[in-house]
């Protein structure tokens, strides 16, 4: 058995689709036109019941429909459509692997096989249509044993409809010829015929209807007969995972876009729940309404990408990510286009290392990292990250280090490798230029925190250099020197640049 | 009447009112973190989990504050994911490596390194707010020793006295290391480090004799001090 989802004005739905729940109630029963053509004419391209009702008519200009008053009036969006088509055939495939897209607010699934797993058909057409209220669908649901009845039979008969196999004739029967998806010319011709009924379509005699409308006239007749069988043309699976929405008039408050962040979120996360996916890279892409200068960025758009160290479906940690990070973020102008792709790849099962330190949860850390980057910003000026854990650099030149990404799952430590505290040495970042004083080739008097300090004792000089064979050339001599000072004696690293040719003070022995 | 009795009488009769106004206040006292250096651990037994703890030492002269840290971050970082908020970016990660921490269980967080405008003292205190906020760690440490003490002497009792209550509900350690302490009574251990003569071998500095005064232990009250003697080797002898 096929079942057809058909979601009636389905551009007024879609257009709902992005508004919160109780707002979109209150926005169905009230009247609502969609316009669409030339700016200088647009004409209502689709309307809900409440307009039909309230007398406005396909085919109006904006001029018209605004004498009738209280009618809601909104430009029609292909990406919305697209997108709540995308998220009908995302809802479809939570209950089939093979769905079809017949067209705009129309998806049609296979059922068979699935009575073991849903339970009989009317449970599952109650599922169906119960589930899709609260993803914002007003849904017709039709079940016939082949696709095209489905499909007429959802487009003709509102609610829920059940054709039992053999009977399509005679349930399709009533249905207006014009439900049909032919062409204009040939429901033209049939009108003139007066048949304007699947009855009495199927009722004409057969050759004589080929005779005067070709094949396309049988097929219109099988249809209407409900005897027309064909394979599904069945969707592909999601390869890219990109939601975007463009604004009608650039915002400027973080609410705004927060709330449509929101949406296309959830939107990309049910995607990979319906792929049974997770997201390893989240990209951010946001087109300004005029060059971003602050950032020193070349181009109109903004873009961020997070690599996620876990990677995840949980939209509600993503959004924090994204939230966290423009909150720390200043854009020069307006935001006109929002996109967020996602990387997704499959999910691996891992064990917990049961030697592991206990901490934070993997995406609870995310957060707090990010947290933490609101405050401290992200990198310094050599571009090394605020936040991190430290790794050392396989160099002799003294504080060569990089920040990594810390995940807290280090490697379990060697407990057995005792643990013997030495003397640390406290860094200068960035070190301390100075001036020494030399009694011969030692030195003597320290320029150190605005006074000249007499040296009691000294160690060196240590030489070291390196990348000799490149423009970072570095070449050093080190002195240890223990220097007198109000508070004690201070045990410093100090040395000499032999390149600049200055002195430098590193740190402190503390 | 007796002064005893008279204080009976009373507390009789505004107990029943307000049953909060006697009864005392006692922290939690659940472990501790050593901290390697087996003279200090002999006397306090290493940093108490759920308290504040205060590390003191000059800025201008060695006095091992900075060692005791790094020894602490060692032994914590055996057992527990560990955070060092470091006001002055001053931490060098060969020293602490050299030292034993286990560098992928460290959390470093550089404060006053980009452009933002925060100044560096507030940016460790809302980062250390974080990090108590989430948990996970098993030692906080915020080095604010790099500040100046006109700066740190400028925090509120109440900010002190907010980290402090908030430590106590974690099983962690809260350890803050500044040139003087400030937390006064919100701290559950206050230790003060001083270098003593250093030791020379030829030309070579191998060794560093460091003091540790406790000012304020578990079981201490201020006004009492203890001090023990260690020596610490440096990382080439």
């Amino acid at each position: 058995m096929f079942a057809c989802l058909y979601v009636s004005d389905f551009p007024v739905q879609a257009s709902l689709l992005l508004e919160p729940a109780e707002a979109r109630k209150v926005l169905k029963q009230s009247p609502l036109a969609i316009l669409d053509g030339p700016a200088n004419l647009p004409r209502v391209f689709a309307l809900n019941q409440a307009a039909r009702r309230a007398g406005i008519e396909t085919g109006m200009t904006k001029l018209q429909v605004e004498t009738y008053g209280g009618v809601g009036l909104r430009k029609r969006s292909i990406q919305t459509e697209e997108a709540a088509q995308a998220t009908l055939v995302d809802y479809a495939g939570a209950f089939s692997p093979r769905v079809e897209s017949t067209c705009s607010g129309a998806v049609i699934l296979d059922l068979a096989g699935t009575e073991k797993l849903l339970g009989p058909l009317q449970k599952i057409v109650q599922t169906l249509t119960s589930n899709a209220m609260e993803i914002g669908f007003d849904l017709r649901v039709a079940i016939a044993a082949n696709p095209d009845t489905a499909f007429h039979a959802a487009r003709g008969f509102s609610g829920i409809t059940i054709i039992p196999a053999g009977d399509e004739t005679q349930r399709l029967a009533r249905l207006q010829v014009s439900v049909l998806t032919a062409s204009p010319e040939i429901l033209e011709v049939l009108n003139g015929w007066r048949i304007w009924t699947f009855q009495a379509l199927a009722a004409l005699p057969t050759v004589a209807l080929v005779e005067r409308l070709g094949q396309e006239g049988l097929h219109l007749q099988k249809l209407a007969c409900g005897q027309f069988d064909r394979p599904l043309l069945t969707v592909q699976p999601i390869t890219e995972f990109i939601a975007s929405f463009e604004f009608d008039d650039p915002v400027e408050t973080l609410e705004s876009l927060f709330f449509i962040l929101n949406r296309l979120l959830q939107q990309l996360c049910s995607n990979l729940m319906a792929g049974s996916l997770v997201a390893n890279e989240l990209r951010l892409t946001m087109e300004l309404e005029v060059r971003q200068i602050q950032n020193g960025q070349n181009g109109e758009k903004y873009q961020h990408e997070w690599k996620l160290p876990v990677p995840t479906q949980d939209k509600h940690m993503l959004f924090a990510l994204v939230r966290l990070h423009l909150e720390k973020t200043t854009f020069s102008a307006p935001i006109r286009k929002l996109t967020l792709e996602v990387v997704p790849v499959k999910p691996r099962m891992a064990q917990g290392n049961l030697f592991a330190p206990p901490s934070l949860e993997p995406e609870k850390l995310e957060i707090t990292l990010e947290r933490i980057r609101g405050v401290v910003g992200t990198t310094d000026a050599e571009g090394r990250d605020c936040v991190g854990s430290p790794r050392l650099v396989d160099t002799h030149q003294p504080d060569s280090f990089t920040v990594w990404h810390f995940s807290g799952r280090g490697e379990s430590a060697n407990l057995s490798q005792a643990v013997n505290p030495i003397v640390t040495l406290r860094i200068f970042r960035p070190a301390l230029e100075t001036s020494v004083e030399l009694d011969g080739e030692t030195p003597h008097f320290v320029w150190l925190w605005q006074r000249h300090r007499r040296v009691i004792a000294v160690s060196g000089p240590w030489c070291a250099s390196g990348d000799w064979w490149n423009a970072s050339a570095w070449t050093r001599e080190e002195w240890d020197v223990a220097l007198k000072t109000p508070a004690g004696i201070g045990f410093y690293r100090i040395y000499r640049d032999r390149i600049r040719q200055r002195w430098f003070v590193e740190g402190v022995f503390d | 009447m007796n002064a005893t009795l008279l204080r009976a009488q009373i507390r009789s009769q505004i107990e029943e009112k307000l049953p909060s106004a006697f009864t005392v206040y006692r922290r939690l006292e659940q472990g501790s973190i050593p901290t390697g250096i087996p003279q200090i651990d002999d006397t306090v037994q290493g940093v108490p989990l759920h308290a504040l703890t205060e590390i003191c030492g000059s800025h201008l002269a060695s006095s091992g504050k900075t060692s005791l840290l790094t020894s602490l971050l060692a032994q914590a970082s055996r057992d527990h994911c560990c955070a060092l908020v470091d006001a002055g970016d001053s931490f060098d990660p060969a020293s602490g490596q050299a030292a034993g921490i286990h560098l992928p269980r460290l959390l470093w967080v550089r404060c006053g390194k980009s452009r933002v405008k925060l100044p560096p003292l507030e940016q460790a205190f809302k980062v250390a707010d974080i990090l108590l906020q989430s948990g996970g760690f098993g030692l906080i440490a915020v080095d604010l020793s790099s500040l100046g003490e006109r700066v740190v002497r400028k925090v509120p009792l109440s900010s002190w006295f907010r980290f402090s209550r908030v430590i106590e509900k974690q099983a962690a350690a809260l350890v803050f290391i500044e040139q003087e302490p400030h937390a006064t009574s919100c701290a559950g251990l206050v230790m003060r480090a001083t270098a003593e003569p250093f030791g020379l071998s030829g030309n070579l500095l191998t060794r560093f004799q460091l003091k540790a005064e406790i000012i304020r232990g578990q079981e201490k009250r201020p006004g009492r001090s203890e001090k023990s003697g260690f020596s610490l080797r440096t990382q080439w002898a």
